[in-house]
């Protein structure tokens, strides 16, 4: 695949040549791109600007109360999402009658928008602690439940045919086999929860302004503060990009190694 | 299928048939008493402001098409949309290209197509808000950065892969450079570019309203946050349907089909 | 009909891993063929024969020593088949001929045409390769070698996955073919039967891509895999083939 390059011998170009040179420039080209945009439109802090309004909110304490307080909120939405996702994504999964019954409803949940939820759940209960987290459930609720669905009825149908050529105890099979299958599932879809699920608390509190991070940031624009609502902004994107890189994405190649495996018509 | 495996075969076709009514019949009862529910609900459980009736969104769902918004808003974030995926493409492709075809250039892009792809919706709306106001660059230029990743990375995995032969099998007939172009690599990347645009459809889509919802003078967000500013729950559900009904049309009707045509040399693989 | 001369050629890959010797797949091998015949090169995995059908189509440079391919002293036209068809998979096979013609399109349609017909696929002409088995996808891609009249026409293992029955009906065909055709073959494979079966001459590899043995066949043909002559050559060869991998695994 790569053309025929001789490797380079002083240690400086061969580290420029390398995979972690190659990611090291583009975060140093990132960087600079982003200087020459703060300079050359005005709403927008250059990078300097931006860290020392990091230093200021993180010495402060204003930044860990406002994560403190909308991760509150958002993995209180998330365990409802798991509950009633995986619950309902079983029964989906197990029984024809429900899944005709809940499929169409569940899609049509897919494919709202977060923000919809957002402002509706603030519609519904105004000011309070609750529009968050009912923003989180809402959106974050299907993807678990499609997800699980999808596992369960694999695994079913798998099951079944196993079961039926080996006659071995299904308490058994159920819980080496249906569990271990259902967690990677819940896994895969939980990583899309996750993301969804931030989203929409984001701007829940956006809309909502009780405190949070989004509530900071709207802050900010409201006052004109272009610096400190960049800054925040930043601060919400580097929090979900580590939070995914360094846990969501181990999850997903703890699962993605089980889905290695090619599924040829079924069980095997 | 599998629902015939499992079943018996006696009068085996009447038996499909049957199933197939039934399976019909529940999704008929499975709305039926959604609705049900939700008028009840709505009647009973909390006031009909918070939650108003199916009816009472049916009615506005009504007037919006009869009022001619519908047709006029969703004009207005199809063609956003649609600008969006163009610049999409514009962009993904070449950087698609050069992670396709160099290691180097692959971890080079590998951050910056992650993050774009994983950046929240509401960062991309703000962002547009701040930059834009509320001009038609906002929307167009988020779509154009959710989906270029999934553009990107699908060019990169379409030359990963047949390529080679192919190409050696040019050279050995001493095709020249255009020629390997338009037969061999052009034809290798427009499927996974196709892929690319189908996947992030729908979350191109949901960008684009949440985009207009922060910051736009029209399209189906604006609506929306006209609903919201006069806390009309029904005028939020209406619109949220007709959204919804869209991207499922579009997937069913425009993207289903293009797929199948663009796929027809494919060899036919039995369905698991 | 081309002029094939190979003089001391040698090629050496880079080491794959550190601390590993660097590969010689290719030994101080010297070749001449030329005129309307036709040469296999068989030998065991890894002796090379590949290497030296990339260096002959130009795809890889020799490490060192000189080729050259000629006919009538201007180089040489050359056609390839490949052991995997390697046809356009969303181009028809007619496409898929006419993408190795050049000039004209209605005289590139002919002759496309006129070599379908001759492997017996011009039914399927407006198929898509993914809709053929794996025998007609091989078929086609005799076709589009021959299609191009070339004067050298490399074949890497065409038929080594194909079902026995199908490769004895091609093989049958391609002996045909090159009859009618005259053009000079280089036959790679690791069958030595199908060696004996379709050449005039044999040269066996050994490990490191040096000859072994330059072996003439002098059969009649057309020859049938069933001939009792076929069968007490290909046992003679098989015998020396089989002393050859003694020698080297004594040594």
């Amino acid at each position: 695949m790569t053309t025929h390059v001789v490797a380079p011998r002083t240690w400086p170009l061969r580290f420029a040549a390398s995979d972690a040179g190659a990611q090291t420039a583009s975060v140093l080209v990132g960087l600079v791109l982003w200087q020459l945009l703060g300079m050359g439109v005005e709403r927008i802090p250059v990078p300097s600007e931006v860290l020392s309004f990091f230093w200021e909110e993180l010495t402060s304490g204003v930044l860990f109360a406002a994560f403190y307080n909308t991760l509150d909120g958002f993995t209180i939405g998330l365990a409802i999402a798991l509950v009633v996702g995986i619950a309902l994504g079983i029964a989906i999964g197990l029984s024809d009658l429900v899944r005709a019954f809940c499929n169409d409803i569940v899609l049509v949940g897919l494919a709202v928008p977060g923000v919809i939820w957002a402002l509706l759940a603030i519609l519904w209960y105004g000011f309070s602690w609750k529009a968050p987290v009912a923003a989180v459930a809402l959106t974050a609720t299907p993807f678990i439940a499609v997800n699980v669905a999808q596992g369960v009825k694999a695994t079913s149908r798998d099951l079944i045919r196993m079961s039926r050529s080996f006659g071995v105890p299904m308490h058994k099979r159920i819980r080496h086999l249906v569990l271990p299958s259902v967690m990677d599932y819940v896994f895969a879809g939980f990583r899309f929860a996750v993301i969804m699920g931030w989203n929409a608390v984001l701007l829940a509190e956006w809309f909502g302004g009780r405190d949070g991070v989004g509530y900071q940031t709207r802050t900010f624009y409201d006052s004109n503060d272009f610096t400190g609502f960049v800054s925040w902004v930043v601060f919400f994107i580097v929090f979900i990009v580590l939070l995914d890189r360094l846990v969501l994405e181990r999850v997903a190649r703890r699962t993605f190694r089980w889905r290695a495996q090619p599924a040829e018509g079924g069980g095997h | 299928m599998s629902d015939v495996a499992l079943g018996s075969h006696v009068g085996g076709h009447r038996l499909t048939v049957s199933r197939r009514w039934r399976r019909a019949g529940l999704v008929v009862a499975g709305w039926v008493a959604f609705l049900g529910f939700w008028t009840f609900a709505s009647h009973n459980l909390v006031n009909p402001f918070i939650l108003p009736t199916p009816a009472t969104v049916a009615e506005e769902m009504a007037d919006i098409v009869t009022s001619g918004e519908l047709f006029e808003h969703f004009q207005w974030s199809l063609m956003k949309t649609l600008a969006g995926f163009a610049l999409a493409v514009a962009i993904g492709l070449p950087i698609g290209f050069l992670m396709g075809r160099s290691r180097w250039w692959r971890a080079f892009f590998h951050m910056p197509v992650t993050v774009a792809g994983n950046i929240p919706g509401i960062t991309y709306a703000v962002m547009a808000l701040v930059i834009f106001g509320i001009a038609l660059e906002g929307p167009i230029l988020a779509v154009a950065l959710i989906s270029m990743p999934y553009i990107a990375i699908n060019v990169a995995a379409g030359l990963d892969g047949i390529d080679r032969g192919l190409e050696k099998m040019s050279h050995v007939f001493r095709r020249s450079g255009r020629q390997i172009a338009r037969h061999v690599l052009v034809p290798t990347v427009i499927p996974f570019v196709f892929a690319g645009v189908r996947l992030s459809f729908a979350l191109a889509w949901k960008v684009e309203a949440i985009t207009e919802v922060f910051g736009s003078s029209n399209g189906v967000g604006y609506m929306i946050r006209q609903s919201y500013d006069r806390f009309s729950v029904a005028g939020i559900l209406a619109w949220m349907f007709f959204f919804v009904f869209f991207i499922l049309l579009m997937e069913r009707f425009v993207l289903q089909p293009a797929e199948k045509r663009l796929f027809r040399w494919r060899p036919k693989e039995a369905t698991a | 009909m081309a002029t094939l001369t190979i003089e001391n050629l040698t090629k050496v890959f880079p080491p794959t891993a550190k601390n590993r010797p660097p590969v010689r797949a290719i030994t101080d091998l010297s070749l001449e063929l030329s005129g309307h015949v036709f040469v296999s090169v068989v030998g065991p995995s890894g002796c090379g024969k590949s290497t030296l059908l990339n260096i002959l189509s130009g795809v890889e440079p020799p490490t060192s020593g000189s080729i050259s391919v000629t006919k009538d002293n201007r180089p040489a036209r050359l056609g390839y088949v490949f052991q995997d068809a390697r046809l356009l998979p969303w181009r028809t096979v007619m496409d898929n001929m006419l993408y190795v013609q050049d000039g004209q399109r209605e005289r590139a349609r002919e002759i496309a045409r006129r070599y379908l017909t001759m492997v017996g696929l011009d039914e399927v002409h407006d198929s898509y390769p993914g809709q053929l088995s794996g025998g007609m996808q091989q078929r086609a891609g005799i076709a589009r070698a021959f299609s191009v009249d070339p004067d050298l026409l490399l074949m890497d293992e065409p038929f080594s996955h194909l079902d026995a029955i199908t490769a004895r009906s091609l093989r049958e065909q391609l002996q045909t073919l090159w009859e009618d055709s005259g053009k000079t073959v280089l036959f790679v494979t690791h069958d030595i039967m199908e060696a004996v079966q379709l050449s005039d001459r044999i040269v066996v590899l050994s490990h490191g891509g040096r000859i072994h043995a330059d072996i003439a066949i002098d059969l009649p043909r057309p020859r049938k895999a069933s001939d009792p002559e076929v069968a007490g050559v290909q046992a003679e060869i098989l015998g020396r083939f089989e002393s050859m991998e003694h020698d080297a695994a004594v040594a």
